[in-house]
């Protein structure tokens, strides 16, 4: 394990509930329970006693089926959803002191300039689809205060090649590129201002195979180059295989199992683990 | 004082002033009294009143004569004035049950409690124009008058005594008190909005509570009440369900202010209202299906289509609870003379921007941009240092 | 305070008021608070004044509000004061107020405006109060109303950065033509009304104050004397006013002379133009200073009311 200074990201009994009753909502829910809704209020438990650790340069995977509560992790973490408990901290804020879920709303929207990123599986939920490529671009720099437009064209020219986006498209408005090329932009307007911390949702899901392969290699790329820590959220195990060295399962809104993701798919010890592992293998 | 004879625009502006006072001073027609406008053309006069947000039929037929029958420009004259009277006090918070009707249907049942009520309405009046020649139509009023079948000075207080129903009739049950005994509502009563917001001096905008909507839709202009409404309903929004009407009336109302020295209610006067309870078929998934709930809409005088929108709108606004554009729709854009003043505004002078604009268009033109553009062209590879990213994150 | 304490109060008006008292009061509570916080765009029940929405009744309430015994009024619109609707607020306000008016700019303690700033260099203790009919720069990119109340709130204007942006990638130039947004005080964004971008440099450390006012979308706000007013613009792309390559008609203002003013074209049937300053007032006593004009024949006449 790695010594607890080392984190860029700290999870810690992250629990999100929606609908009433807030903890007392949790009894009854689970894997044991094989239920997500509460027996006693109806709530619905999104997850609930999360804890992840991440460390600059590494990539996390997060594994689950559709509605075992991963994205809502993502989604905490990120600030586009409330948590309902736990705390999330970033070494990169107040070196690590603060909990994210404490912050003003406007200091953690303030976050997402450039210190954690995220890549949505819809672009249109991480790009504005009107406005072009270096726009896009031009959105994260102007917000971290860039003011020159010569710097912020060859910053955003420079992002644009390293994603692997066509320069000659670099002016035409996102709306008229491909998926694959949509997460590319998504991925340099991400980067763009060197965020500790990148959260990818489903990167490459509806995304033919060819540029989906195409696509992951890009981000494998830009993990190693750049340091960033990542948490790589998908129900695709060739997905986390590639990007990340260790992962959790997440199954009913809680973490069944984790460990390193070789392992885990070599020899999972979870029934849940082996059913999903079996099932992506078989 | 100055260089420039500000009086150019001076003289204009009186001459055209001049134009209208001779039409309407000069005109042959006989003059317009202010009863006749009341008593004939009543619907009108409450338009004035409920946008203009002022109960007062006399100055509101003296508004209409005034703006020649344009009701905005009425309403305008009317608000304007209000502008002018200083505020000294606030009635007390009528209750709507108090309600003299005259008029009172329920749809949704054919027996409610309390009476149907058809009253006083122009919707089964065969519409058709009544060619009737003027001469004999005018000759059979004042023989309807001579033979006293009509009181040509009916007054506020005679419409309501001309209905020969008790007090028990014209005072019925609220049927939505009905739809609770029957515990077919869902209970949204709430306590966090006990005064009415007064909008004219805090202005209603997305997230004021429930009682400054229903003001602003109060004083919204009839048509785009009506426009919203039906642009939810059929065109791209999608924001309403048709309801079922629970109640409709018209009716009077009591006002009291609190007596300044004895602190005692004291009925000031009264006011014609239509009152609209419409009722919704909940759907949504977090919503109670089990149960309906009612929108509520109010204003001034005789407007049935203005109150259902209303009300239609109050419950579609509940649901949506300031998640979609349907509160900015209704809160910004509804009101008439908002909406007239700044689209007749576009008639102002206005060459000064207009320059402006020719400006940029000229220097869209100029070689200077053009190439300007040119150099911009989508920036070659070879142009920027690709580096690797490496050190982000660091 | 009971109503019967109100009433006497408030009793004691004056002839025919277009705005009571107590409503200027409220107006002059806005224009506080918006004088305290540069750039604001402070709520306020705007009252129905007897022009409409849209043609300046937001600044008629600021002017009625804040007009005290000694002040003097100038009212133009486009830099006329001889235009019609510069005439009828005029009206209105001596109807309304016992108040001298005037022409003369440097002679004005009120001046209300509607898309000019006057050519004069207005000085301490002078107010301009501008007809604003859409105070919001942030629409453009923008229309949901909470969204706009949070990206004023945190400060964030890269939405309109990247307009900026993609405006100069589209067209090799920023094609905003009035009411070019400008950061106050460095900190919230404003819609110069829409005056010229010629005038927009001389709201920066201008020492006058400005007061804006949106009758019909209910706000005011306000830049203070000696106040910074940044006109958003890239570091390395100039910001540009109005370019004018032509001479007044009256001869003396032309381009590279000594005396320079926003200009505007009467174009013939023909597709020639001839130019004349906007601000009339100012180009006429030019003329007198020049010789060019004898003063007593356009001494202006009193208005009657």
């Amino acid at each position: 394990m790695n010594a607890p200074n080392e984190w860029a990201l700290l999870v810690e009994g992250l629990g999100k509930v929606y609908g009433p009753g807030g903890a007392e909502a949790v009894p009854g829910t689970g894997p044991d329970f094989g239920r997500t809704v509460s027996p006693s209020t109806g709530a619905i438990v999104g997850c609930w006693d999360i804890d992840l650790e991440v460390v600059p340069g590494e990539a996390l995977g997060v594994i689950g089926e559709s509605g075992s509560g991963k994205s809502t992790v993502m989604r905490c973490i990120a600030g586009d959803q409330t948590a309902t408990t736990g705390q999330a901290r970033l070494r990169s804020v107040d070196d690590g002191a603060t909990n994210l879920f404490d912050m003003e709303p406007s200091a953690r929207r303030a976050l997402r300039i450039d210190q954690l990123a995220v890549v949505y599986q819809d672009p249109s939920e991480g790009l504005d689809l009107g406005v072009s490529a270096g726009g896009n671009i031009a959105d994260r720099l102007t917000a971290a205060g860039w003011r020159n437009f010569g710097q912020i064209r060859a910053r955003a020219a420079e992002l644009l090649a390293r994603t692997e986006v066509p320069l000659d498209r670099m002016d035409d408005p996102v709306g008229t590129f491909s998926g694959g090329m949509r997460q590319r932009v998504q991925l340099a307007k991400a980067l763009a201002n060197r965020p500790s911390v990148l959260l990818l949702d489903e990167p490459t899901t509806g995304l033919d195979a060819s540029v989906a392969a195409g696509v992951l290699d890009l981000i494998r790329d830009l993990l190693d180059e750049t340091g960033v820590g990542a948490v790589v959220v998908s129900h695709d195990f060739n997905v986390i295989e590639m990007l990340t060295r260790r992962s959790v399962v997440m199954h009913h809104g809680r973490i069944v199992e984790q460990g390193l993701t070789d392992q885990l798919l070599e020899d999972p010890q979870h029934p849940y683990s082996q059913r999903l592992v079996g099932a992506a293998r078989g | 004082m100055g260089y420039v004879a500000a009086k150019g625009g001076f003289d204009a502006i009186r001459a055209a002033e001049e134009l209208v006072r001779t039409r309407q001073r000069e005109s042959r027609s006989s003059w317009l009294e202010l009863d006749q406008i009341i008593d004939r053309l009543g619907y009108a006069v409450d338009r004035v009143m409920g946008e203009g947000g002022l109960w007062d039929p006399e100055l509101a037929a003296r508004a209409f004569r005034q703006a020649e029958g344009d009701l905005i420009e009425a309403t305008h004259l009317v608000r304007a004035h209000r502008s002018t009277l200083p505020r000294f006090g606030a009635t007390r918070t009528v209750d709507a049950d108090e309600i003299d009707v005259l008029r009172r249907i329920v749809p949704a049942f054919r027996e409610p409690p309390g009476p149907q009520l058809l009253g006083r309405t122009l919707d089964y009046t065969g519409r058709l124009l009544d060619l009737t020649p003027e001469d004999q139509a005018r000759n059979e009023a004042v023989m309807a008058v001579a033979d006293g079948l009509t009181d040509t000075g009916t007054t506020e207080a005679d419409e309501v005594a001309d209905h020969d129903i008790d007090r028990a009739t014209r005072v019925p049950g609220r049927l939505l008190d009905a739809l609770r005994s029957m515990d077919a509502v869902v209970d949204r009563r709430r306590s966090d909005d006990p005064d009415p917001i007064d909008i004219t001096r805090l202005p209603a905008r997305p997230g004021s509570p429930r009682s400054a909507r229903l003001s602003a839709m109060a004083r919204a202009e009839t048509g785009a009440l009506v426009q919203l409404w039906y642009r939810n309903i059929l065109g791209p929004d999608r924001h309403l369900h048709e309801v079922t009407l629970g109640e409709v009336r018209h009716g009077r109302l009591p006002v009291s202010v609190e007596h300044p020295l004895t602190g005692e209610p004291l009925t000031v006067g009264h006011v014609r209202v239509t009152e609209v309870e419409a009722i919704e078929d909940l759907d949504g998934v977090d919503e109670d299906r089990t149960r309906f709930d009612v929108g509520y809409g109010m204003t001034f005088g005789h407007n049935e289509r203005k109150a259902i929108a209303m009300a239609n709108l109050d419950i579609a606004l509940a649901r949506d609870d300031g998640s979609g554009p349907l509160e900015q729709s209704v809160l910004l854009t509804t009101d008439g003379l908002d909406a007239s003043g700044f689209l007749e505004h576009l008639k102002l002078p206005h060459y000064v921007t207009f320059r402006s604009m020719m400006e940029r268009k000229s220097a869209l033109r100029s070689d200077r941009v053009r190439q300007a553009r040119a150099d911009r062209r989508p920036v070659a590879v070879s142009d920027c240092e690709v580096t690797d990213l490496s050190g982000v994150g660091a | 305070m009971r109503l019967l304490e109100l009433a006497i109060e408030t009793s004691n008006e004056t002839a025919r008021p277009i705005l009571d008292e107590s409503s200027k009061r409220e107006v002059r509570r806005a224009v506080l608070t918006a004088v305290a916080v540069p750039g604001y765009q402070v709520p306020f029940g705007s009252r129905e004044m007897p022009v409409a929405r849209g043609w300046g009744s937001g600044g008629l309430q600021i002017t009625l509000a804040v007009i005290g015994d000694d002040d003097t009024v100038k009212v133009y619109d486009q830099g006329e004061d001889g235009g019609v609707n510069a005439a009828n607020l005029r009206r209105l306000i001596r109807r309304s107020e016992e108040v001298e008016t005037t022409t003369d700019a440097r002679a004005a303690t009120i001046i209300q405006t509607r898309h000019r700033v006057p050519e004069d260099e207005l000085i301490e203790d002078q107010t301009l109060v501008l007809q604003v009919p859409v105070p919001e720069p942030l629409r453009g990119v923008e229309r949901d109303m909470n969204e706009l109340r949070r990206m004023h709130a945190e400060g964030d204007y890269a939405k309109m950065w990247v307009s900026l942006y993609e405006d100069i990638v589209r067209n090799g130039v920023i094609t905003q033509t009035t009411g070019y947004p400008c950061l106050v005080n460095d900190r919230y964004v404003i819609a110069t009304t829409p005056i010229p971008r010629w005038d927009v440099p001389r709201l920066h450390q201008a020492k006058f104050l400005s007061l804006f006012g949106a009758g019909r979308e209910k706000r005011i706000y306000a830049i203070p004397p000696h106040t910074d007013v940044e006109p958003l613009t890239f570091t390395d792309v100039a910001f540009e006013v109005e370019a004018i390559a032509s001479a007044c008609r009256c001869g003396l203002i032309r381009p590279g002379g000594e005396r320079a003013a926003y200009l505007v074209e009467l174009p013939r049937q023909d597709g020639t133009s001839e130019w004349v300053c906007s601000d009339t007032d100012w180009c006429a006593r030019q003329r007198v200073d020049a010789g060019l004009l004898d003063p007593t024949t356009l001494v202006e006449t009193e208005v009657e009311l």
